[in-house]
Protein backbone atom coordinates (compact mmCIF):
# COMPACT_ATOMS: atom_id res chain seq x y z
CA UNK A 1 0.00 0.00 0.00
CA UNK A 2 2.79 2.37 0.89
CA UNK A 3 5.08 1.00 -1.69
CA UNK A 4 6.61 3.71 -3.83
CA UNK A 5 4.71 6.33 -1.90
CA UNK A 6 6.02 9.76 -2.60
CA UNK A 7 6.05 11.87 0.47
CA UNK A 8 4.54 15.00 -0.93
CA UNK A 9 4.03 17.63 1.71
CA UNK A 10 2.28 20.54 0.10
CA UNK A 11 2.06 22.84 3.09
CA UNK A 12 1.42 22.69 6.81
CA UNK A 13 -2.21 23.18 7.82
CA UNK A 14 -3.31 24.51 11.18
CA UNK A 15 -6.00 21.88 11.42
CA UNK A 16 -6.69 18.71 9.49
CA UNK A 17 -10.17 17.22 9.93
CA UNK A 18 -10.55 13.55 9.06
CA UNK A 19 -14.15 12.71 8.20
CA UNK A 20 -16.94 14.63 6.50
CA UNK A 21 -19.94 13.62 8.62
CA UNK A 22 -21.70 16.07 10.95
CA UNK A 23 -18.78 15.95 13.41
CA UNK A 24 -16.12 16.71 10.83
CA UNK A 25 -18.16 19.36 9.02
CA UNK A 26 -18.95 21.16 12.27
CA UNK A 27 -15.27 21.06 13.27
CA UNK A 28 -14.22 22.45 9.91
CA UNK A 29 -16.75 25.30 10.01
CA UNK A 30 -15.61 26.38 13.45
CA UNK A 31 -11.94 26.16 12.53
CA UNK A 32 -12.52 28.34 9.48
CA UNK A 33 -14.58 30.89 11.45
CA UNK A 34 -11.54 31.24 13.73
CA UNK A 35 -9.41 31.95 10.64
CA UNK A 36 -7.40 28.77 10.75
CA UNK A 37 -6.02 27.03 7.70
CA UNK A 38 -8.17 23.90 7.58
CA UNK A 39 -8.22 20.81 5.38
CA UNK A 40 -11.03 18.22 5.44
CA UNK A 41 -10.80 14.62 4.23
CA UNK A 42 -13.93 12.63 3.41
CA UNK A 43 -16.41 12.02 0.62
CA UNK A 44 -18.36 14.44 -1.55
CA UNK A 45 -21.63 12.94 -0.25
CA UNK A 46 -20.43 13.84 3.27
CA UNK A 47 -21.63 10.69 5.05
CA UNK A 48 -23.46 7.53 4.09
CA UNK A 49 -25.11 7.61 7.48
CA UNK A 50 -26.66 10.91 6.47
CA UNK A 51 -27.77 10.07 2.96
CA UNK A 52 -29.26 6.75 4.07
CA UNK A 53 -31.40 8.05 6.94
CA UNK A 54 -35.06 7.95 5.88
CA UNK A 55 -36.39 10.58 8.28
CA UNK A 56 -34.84 12.58 11.09
CA UNK A 57 -36.90 14.06 13.92
CA UNK A 58 -34.25 14.93 16.46
CA UNK A 59 -32.07 17.44 14.65
CA UNK A 60 -32.87 20.82 16.14
CA UNK A 61 -34.62 23.05 13.64
CA UNK A 62 -35.13 20.32 11.01
CA UNK A 63 -38.24 18.36 12.02
CA UNK A 64 -39.08 15.46 9.72
CA UNK A 65 -36.22 16.11 7.32
CA UNK A 66 -34.80 13.31 5.17
CA UNK A 67 -31.13 12.43 5.52
CA UNK A 68 -30.55 13.49 1.92
CA UNK A 69 -32.09 16.92 2.56
CA UNK A 70 -30.05 17.43 5.71
CA UNK A 71 -26.93 16.44 3.76
CA UNK A 72 -27.80 19.03 1.11
CA UNK A 73 -28.18 21.70 3.78
CA UNK A 74 -24.76 20.79 5.20
CA UNK A 75 -23.23 20.81 1.70
CA UNK A 76 -24.75 24.21 1.02
CA UNK A 77 -23.38 25.54 4.31
CA UNK A 78 -19.79 24.50 3.65
CA UNK A 79 -19.99 25.70 0.06
CA UNK A 80 -20.95 29.18 1.30
CA UNK A 81 -17.92 29.13 3.58
CA UNK A 82 -15.70 27.92 0.75
CA UNK A 83 -14.76 24.67 2.48
CA UNK A 84 -13.72 21.92 0.09
CA UNK A 85 -13.56 18.24 0.86
CA UNK A 86 -10.50 16.34 -0.24
CA UNK A 87 -11.69 12.93 -1.37
CA UNK A 88 -8.82 10.83 -0.15
CA UNK A 89 -8.92 8.11 2.45
CA UNK A 90 -6.58 8.70 5.34
CA UNK A 91 -4.49 5.62 6.17
CA UNK A 92 -2.67 6.89 9.21
CA UNK A 93 -2.03 9.88 11.45
CA UNK A 94 1.48 10.02 12.88
CA UNK A 95 2.23 12.11 15.95
CA UNK A 96 5.69 13.41 15.11
CA UNK A 97 6.12 15.53 18.23
CA UNK A 98 5.53 19.14 17.15
CA UNK A 99 3.19 18.27 14.28
CA UNK A 100 1.15 15.49 12.71
CA UNK A 101 1.82 13.70 9.47
CA UNK A 102 -1.39 12.56 7.80
CA UNK A 103 -0.88 9.94 5.12
CA UNK A 104 -3.30 8.90 2.42
CA UNK A 105 -2.74 6.26 -0.21
CA UNK A 106 -0.91 8.72 -2.44
CA UNK A 107 0.03 11.77 -0.43
CA UNK A 108 1.39 12.99 2.84
CA UNK A 109 0.03 16.08 4.56
CA UNK A 110 1.13 17.98 7.66
CA UNK A 111 -0.88 19.79 10.30
CA UNK A 112 -0.25 21.27 13.71
CA UNK A 113 -3.52 19.88 15.10
CA UNK A 114 -5.93 17.17 14.00
CA UNK A 115 -9.60 16.36 14.61
CA UNK A 116 -10.51 12.75 13.89
CA UNK A 117 -14.22 12.39 13.04
CA UNK A 118 -14.31 9.12 11.15
CA UNK A 119 -17.53 7.71 12.61
CA UNK A 120 -17.77 4.05 13.53
CA UNK A 121 -17.48 1.03 11.35
CA UNK A 122 -19.77 -1.91 11.86
CA UNK A 123 -17.21 -4.38 10.57
CA UNK A 124 -16.21 -6.74 13.33
CA UNK A 125 -12.71 -8.03 13.70
CA UNK A 126 -11.83 -11.68 13.80
CA UNK A 127 -11.33 -13.06 17.32
CA UNK A 128 -7.63 -13.53 17.99
CA UNK A 129 -6.69 -10.79 15.53
CA UNK A 130 -5.64 -8.40 18.30
CA UNK A 131 -3.89 -11.13 20.30
CA UNK A 132 -1.51 -11.96 17.46
CA UNK A 133 -1.07 -8.48 16.02
CA UNK A 134 2.65 -8.18 15.25
CA UNK A 135 3.01 -11.89 15.93
CA UNK A 136 2.00 -13.15 12.53
CA UNK A 137 -1.02 -10.91 12.05
CA UNK A 138 -0.70 -7.64 10.15
CA UNK A 139 -2.76 -4.95 8.45
CA UNK A 140 -0.49 -3.96 5.59
CA UNK A 141 0.61 -6.83 3.37
CA UNK A 142 2.83 -4.76 1.10
CA UNK A 143 4.64 -3.29 4.12
CA UNK A 144 5.48 -6.64 5.64
CA UNK A 145 6.01 -8.56 2.40
CA UNK A 146 9.81 -8.91 2.75
CA UNK A 147 9.28 -10.87 5.94
CA UNK A 148 7.16 -13.47 4.17
CA UNK A 149 9.60 -14.30 1.39
CA UNK A 150 8.98 -17.96 0.46
CA UNK A 151 6.40 -18.39 3.18
CA UNK A 152 2.69 -19.11 3.28
CA UNK A 153 0.41 -16.11 3.63
CA UNK A 154 -3.35 -15.87 4.12
CA UNK A 155 -5.10 -12.59 3.30
CA UNK A 156 -8.60 -11.76 4.47
CA UNK A 157 -9.87 -8.94 2.25
CA UNK A 158 -12.87 -6.80 3.16
CA UNK A 159 -13.00 -4.84 -0.09
CA UNK A 160 -11.53 -4.77 -3.62
CA UNK A 161 -8.56 -2.64 -2.53
CA UNK A 162 -7.24 -5.70 -0.72
CA UNK A 163 -6.85 -7.53 -4.04
CA UNK A 164 -3.95 -5.30 -5.03
CA UNK A 165 -2.07 -6.31 -1.91
CA UNK A 166 -2.80 -10.00 -2.41
CA UNK A 167 -1.58 -9.81 -6.01
CA UNK A 168 1.59 -8.11 -4.85
CA UNK A 169 2.19 -10.73 -2.17
CA UNK A 170 2.17 -13.47 -4.82
CA UNK A 171 5.55 -12.22 -6.07
CA UNK A 172 7.10 -12.72 -2.67
CA UNK A 173 5.39 -15.52 -0.77
CA UNK A 174 5.54 -19.20 -1.74
CA UNK A 175 1.77 -19.53 -1.40
CA UNK A 176 -1.02 -16.98 -1.08
CA UNK A 177 -4.55 -17.73 0.08
CA UNK A 178 -7.21 -15.07 -0.41
CA UNK A 179 -10.38 -15.04 1.68
CA UNK A 180 -12.80 -12.46 0.24
CA UNK A 181 -15.38 -10.99 2.60
CA UNK A 182 -17.27 -9.26 -0.25
CA UNK A 183 -18.62 -9.96 -3.71
CA UNK A 184 -17.74 -9.98 -6.52
CA UNK A 185 -14.00 -10.47 -6.77
CA UNK A 186 -12.53 -8.22 -9.42
CA UNK A 187 -9.01 -9.19 -10.26
CA UNK A 188 -7.07 -11.79 -8.33
CA UNK A 189 -3.99 -13.14 -10.08
CA UNK A 190 -3.73 -16.72 -11.15
CA UNK A 191 -1.79 -18.73 -8.59
CA UNK A 192 -3.61 -17.26 -5.61
CA UNK A 193 -5.94 -19.76 -4.00
CA UNK A 194 -9.32 -18.26 -3.22
CA UNK A 195 -11.21 -19.64 -0.24
CA UNK A 196 -14.84 -18.58 0.01
CA UNK A 197 -15.19 -19.24 3.72
CA UNK A 198 -16.04 -17.21 6.75
CA UNK A 199 -13.17 -16.74 9.22
CA UNK A 200 -14.07 -17.70 12.77
CA UNK A 201 -10.88 -17.25 14.78
CA UNK A 202 -7.12 -16.94 14.59
CA UNK A 203 -5.27 -19.30 16.90
CA UNK A 204 -1.65 -20.04 17.75
CA UNK A 205 0.82 -20.17 20.62
CA UNK A 206 3.28 -17.28 20.87
CA UNK A 207 2.73 -16.77 17.17
CA UNK A 208 -0.36 -17.00 14.94
CA UNK A 209 -0.61 -20.45 13.36
CA UNK A 210 -4.08 -21.12 11.99
CA UNK A 211 -7.18 -19.43 10.72
CA UNK A 212 -10.27 -21.36 11.73
CA UNK A 213 -13.42 -21.48 9.60
CA UNK A 214 -16.88 -22.83 10.32
CA UNK A 215 -15.77 -25.90 8.42
CA UNK A 216 -12.06 -26.47 8.45
CA UNK A 217 -8.90 -24.51 9.06
CA UNK A 218 -5.97 -22.98 7.26
CA UNK A 219 -2.36 -23.06 8.35
CA UNK A 220 -0.06 -20.19 7.36
CA UNK A 221 3.02 -18.25 8.45
CA UNK A 222 1.34 -14.89 8.18
CA UNK A 223 -2.21 -13.56 8.24
CA UNK A 224 -3.29 -10.20 6.89
CA UNK A 225 -6.63 -8.62 7.69
CA UNK A 226 -7.30 -5.87 5.16
CA UNK A 227 -10.31 -3.75 6.05
CA UNK A 228 -11.77 -0.77 4.26
CA UNK A 229 -11.79 1.23 7.44
CA UNK A 230 -8.86 0.76 9.73
CA UNK A 231 -9.32 0.35 13.45
CA UNK A 232 -8.90 3.55 15.40
CA UNK A 233 -5.58 2.60 16.97
CA UNK A 234 -4.32 1.56 13.54
CA UNK A 235 -5.41 4.90 12.15
CA UNK A 236 -3.63 6.78 14.95
CA UNK A 237 -0.77 4.66 16.31
CA UNK A 238 -0.29 5.27 20.02
CA UNK A 239 -3.73 6.70 20.69
CA UNK A 240 -5.60 5.52 23.77
CA UNK A 241 -8.77 3.54 23.15
CA UNK A 242 -11.52 2.82 25.66
CA UNK A 243 -14.14 0.22 24.76
CA UNK A 244 -13.58 0.53 21.06
CA UNK A 245 -13.71 4.33 20.91
CA UNK A 246 -11.22 7.17 21.25
CA UNK A 247 -10.68 8.09 24.86
CA UNK A 248 -11.29 11.85 25.12
CA UNK A 249 -11.66 14.40 27.89
CA UNK A 250 -14.17 17.26 28.07
CA UNK A 251 -12.08 19.16 25.53
CA UNK A 252 -12.43 16.23 23.14
CA UNK A 253 -8.66 15.85 23.40
CA UNK A 254 -7.08 12.40 23.20
CA UNK A 255 -3.97 11.27 25.11
CA UNK A 256 -1.91 12.84 22.31
CA UNK A 257 -1.63 16.63 22.73
CA UNK A 258 -3.09 18.45 19.73
CA UNK A 259 -5.13 15.45 18.60
CA UNK A 260 -8.88 15.66 19.09
CA UNK A 261 -11.74 13.31 18.28
CA UNK A 262 -15.45 13.96 17.73
CA UNK A 263 -18.67 12.19 16.78
CA UNK A 264 -19.50 8.49 16.79
CA UNK A 265 -15.81 7.57 17.07
CA UNK A 266 -15.73 8.86 20.68
CA UNK A 267 -18.66 6.69 21.81
CA UNK A 268 -22.41 6.51 22.23
CA UNK A 269 -24.98 7.91 21.78
CA UNK A 270 -24.61 7.82 17.99
CA UNK A 271 -26.55 10.94 17.01
CA UNK A 272 -26.16 13.83 14.59
CA UNK A 273 -26.38 16.65 17.10
CA UNK A 274 -24.02 15.05 19.56
CA UNK A 275 -21.57 14.58 16.68
CA UNK A 276 -21.90 18.19 15.51
CA UNK A 277 -21.54 19.49 19.09
CA UNK A 278 -18.43 17.45 19.71
CA UNK A 279 -16.96 18.61 16.41
CA UNK A 280 -17.42 22.19 17.55
CA UNK A 281 -15.85 21.60 20.97
CA UNK A 282 -12.92 19.77 19.36
CA UNK A 283 -12.27 22.55 16.83
CA UNK A 284 -12.46 25.35 19.38
CA UNK A 285 -10.01 23.57 21.64
CA UNK A 286 -7.74 22.87 18.70
CA UNK A 287 -7.84 26.63 18.07
CA UNK A 288 -6.74 27.35 21.67
CA UNK A 289 -4.04 24.73 21.31
CA UNK A 290 -2.80 26.49 18.16
CA UNK A 291 -2.98 29.95 19.73
CA UNK A 292 -1.07 28.89 22.85
CA UNK A 293 1.91 27.54 21.01
CA UNK B 1 21.85 6.40 12.86
CA UNK B 2 24.09 3.40 12.34
CA UNK B 3 23.02 0.57 10.03
CA UNK B 4 23.56 -2.85 11.57
CA UNK B 5 23.81 -6.05 9.48
CA UNK B 6 23.44 -9.76 10.09
CA UNK B 7 27.23 -9.88 10.33
CA UNK B 8 27.64 -7.03 12.81
CA UNK B 9 24.55 -7.56 14.98
CA UNK B 10 26.43 -9.61 17.59
CA UNK B 11 29.09 -6.99 18.10
CA UNK B 12 26.95 -3.85 17.78
CA UNK B 13 23.85 -4.96 19.69
CA UNK B 14 24.37 -8.11 21.73
CA UNK B 15 27.76 -7.13 23.11
CA UNK B 16 27.05 -3.44 23.55
CA UNK B 17 27.83 -1.84 26.91
CA UNK B 18 24.85 0.50 26.58
CA UNK B 19 21.23 -0.45 25.97
CA UNK B 20 20.47 -0.50 22.23
CA UNK B 21 17.28 0.54 20.49
CA UNK B 22 17.02 -1.38 17.22
CA UNK B 23 14.67 -0.20 14.48
CA UNK B 24 13.76 -3.00 12.06
CA UNK B 25 12.67 -1.40 8.80
CA UNK B 26 12.51 -1.70 5.03
CA UNK B 27 12.69 0.98 2.37
CA UNK B 28 9.19 0.31 1.00
CA UNK B 29 7.33 0.58 4.28
CA UNK B 30 5.52 3.88 4.83
CA UNK B 31 5.27 3.82 8.65
CA UNK B 32 9.03 3.01 8.77
CA UNK B 33 9.74 6.32 7.05
CA UNK B 34 7.85 8.08 9.83
CA UNK B 35 9.69 6.24 12.59
CA UNK B 36 13.13 7.21 11.27
CA UNK B 37 13.03 10.91 12.26
CA UNK B 38 11.69 9.95 15.69
CA UNK B 39 14.58 7.49 16.14
CA UNK B 40 17.04 10.15 15.06
CA UNK B 41 15.68 12.56 17.65
CA UNK B 42 15.90 9.88 20.36
CA UNK B 43 19.45 9.12 19.32
CA UNK B 44 20.48 12.74 19.94
CA UNK B 45 18.37 13.09 23.08
CA UNK B 46 19.85 9.98 24.76
CA UNK B 47 23.37 10.38 23.39
CA UNK B 48 25.82 8.65 25.71
CA UNK B 49 23.04 6.70 27.46
CA UNK B 50 21.66 4.46 24.75
CA UNK B 51 22.64 3.52 21.25
CA UNK B 52 20.10 3.72 18.41
CA UNK B 53 20.62 1.59 15.30
CA UNK B 54 18.59 0.28 12.38
CA UNK B 55 18.36 -3.04 10.58
CA UNK B 56 17.07 -3.35 7.02
CA UNK B 57 15.01 -6.60 7.16
CA UNK B 58 15.14 -6.92 3.38
CA UNK B 59 18.91 -7.23 3.40
CA UNK B 60 19.32 -8.97 6.74
CA UNK B 61 16.91 -11.91 6.84
CA UNK B 62 18.92 -13.96 9.32
CA UNK B 63 18.62 -11.67 12.27
CA UNK B 64 15.01 -10.78 11.45
CA UNK B 65 14.14 -14.49 11.34
CA UNK B 66 15.95 -15.25 14.55
CA UNK B 67 14.05 -12.53 16.39
CA UNK B 68 10.79 -13.46 14.65
CA UNK B 69 10.12 -9.99 13.35
CA UNK B 70 6.80 -10.36 11.50
CA UNK B 71 5.75 -6.75 11.05
CA UNK B 72 7.66 -3.60 10.34
CA UNK B 73 8.48 -1.26 11.77
CA UNK B 74 9.34 -3.17 14.94
CA UNK B 75 11.50 -1.41 17.50
CA UNK B 76 13.28 -3.58 20.04
CA UNK B 77 15.20 -2.45 23.10
CA UNK B 78 18.18 -4.63 23.96
CA UNK B 79 19.96 -4.57 27.27
CA UNK B 80 22.90 -6.83 28.15
CA UNK B 81 22.28 -8.89 25.03
CA UNK B 82 18.61 -9.51 25.79
CA UNK B 83 15.53 -8.11 24.08
CA UNK B 84 13.73 -6.36 26.95
CA UNK B 85 10.90 -4.49 25.27
CA UNK B 86 9.42 -4.18 21.81
CA UNK B 87 7.00 -1.99 19.97
CA UNK B 88 5.30 -2.97 16.74
CA UNK B 89 4.37 -0.13 14.42
CA UNK B 90 4.70 3.60 14.69
CA UNK B 91 4.35 5.19 18.12
CA UNK B 92 4.46 8.81 19.25
CA UNK B 93 7.87 9.85 20.55
CA UNK B 94 6.76 9.96 24.21
CA UNK B 95 5.94 6.22 24.07
CA UNK B 96 9.53 5.43 23.11
CA UNK B 97 10.82 7.77 25.80
CA UNK B 98 8.80 5.86 28.42
CA UNK B 99 10.17 2.56 27.16
CA UNK B 100 13.76 3.83 27.28
CA UNK B 101 13.45 5.45 30.73
CA UNK B 102 12.21 2.13 32.14
CA UNK B 103 15.46 0.43 31.22
CA UNK B 104 18.05 3.12 31.96
C1 LIG C 1 -29.91 4.71 8.69
C2 LIG C 1 -29.48 5.62 9.81
C3 LIG C 1 -30.37 6.50 10.39
C4 LIG C 1 -29.98 7.37 11.42
N1 LIG C 1 -30.90 8.22 11.94
C5 LIG C 1 -30.53 9.10 12.88
C6 LIG C 1 -31.46 10.05 13.40
O1 LIG C 1 -32.63 10.07 13.01
N2 LIG C 1 -31.04 10.92 14.34
C7 LIG C 1 -29.73 10.94 14.77
O2 LIG C 1 -29.39 11.80 15.60
N3 LIG C 1 -28.82 10.04 14.32
C8 LIG C 1 -29.19 9.12 13.39
N4 LIG C 1 -28.27 8.22 12.92
C9 LIG C 1 -26.90 8.21 13.49
C10 LIG C 1 -25.99 9.23 12.77
O3 LIG C 1 -25.96 8.87 11.43
C11 LIG C 1 -24.57 9.26 13.32
O4 LIG C 1 -24.59 9.42 14.72
C12 LIG C 1 -23.76 10.43 12.71
O5 LIG C 1 -23.72 10.31 11.32
C13 LIG C 1 -22.35 10.48 13.27
O6 LIG C 1 -21.62 11.49 12.64
P1 LIG C 1 -20.03 11.42 12.52
O7 LIG C 1 -19.64 12.71 11.88
O8 LIG C 1 -19.45 11.08 13.83
O9 LIG C 1 -19.71 10.19 11.58
P2 LIG C 1 -20.23 9.78 10.15
O10 LIG C 1 -21.50 10.44 9.80
O11 LIG C 1 -20.19 8.29 10.12
O12 LIG C 1 -19.12 10.37 9.16
C14 LIG C 1 -17.83 9.88 9.10
C15 LIG C 1 -17.20 10.32 7.80
O13 LIG C 1 -15.82 10.08 7.83
C16 LIG C 1 -15.40 9.51 6.62
N5 LIG C 1 -14.21 8.70 6.91
C17 LIG C 1 -14.12 7.60 7.70
N6 LIG C 1 -12.86 7.14 7.75
C18 LIG C 1 -12.14 7.98 6.97
C19 LIG C 1 -10.76 8.02 6.60
N7 LIG C 1 -9.88 7.12 7.07
N8 LIG C 1 -10.34 8.99 5.76
C20 LIG C 1 -11.21 9.91 5.28
N9 LIG C 1 -12.54 9.93 5.59
C21 LIG C 1 -12.98 8.96 6.42
C22 LIG C 1 -16.58 8.68 6.16
O14 LIG C 1 -16.55 8.48 4.77
C23 LIG C 1 -17.73 9.56 6.58
O15 LIG C 1 -17.98 10.48 5.55
C24 LIG C 1 -28.66 7.34 11.90
C25 LIG C 1 -27.74 6.44 11.33
C26 LIG C 1 -28.13 5.59 10.29
C27 LIG C 1 -27.12 4.64 9.70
Amino acid sequence: MNQGQDLIVDQRYDLIVIGSGPAGISAAINGVIRKKKVKVFGISDLSEKLTKAPRIDNYLGFFGVSGMDLKNSFANHIQKMDIQITEEKVDAVYAMGDHFAVSTRLNMYEATSVVVATGVSIKKSIPGEDVFLGKGVGYCATCDAPIYKNKVVAIVGYDVHAEEEANFMLDVASKVYYIPMYKPIKKIREGIEILEKKPKEIIGDDHAKKLLFQDGELEADGFFILKDSVDLDQLVPGVEIAEGHFKVDRHMETNIPGLYAAGDCTGKPYQYLKAAGEGQVAALNAVSYLDNR
Amino acid sequence: MKEVMDATFMEEVMNSEQPVLVDFWAPWCGPCKMVTPVMEELSTQYDGKIKVVKVNVDENPEISEALRITSIPTIVLFKEGQPKDAVVGFRPKQDFEKMIEKHL
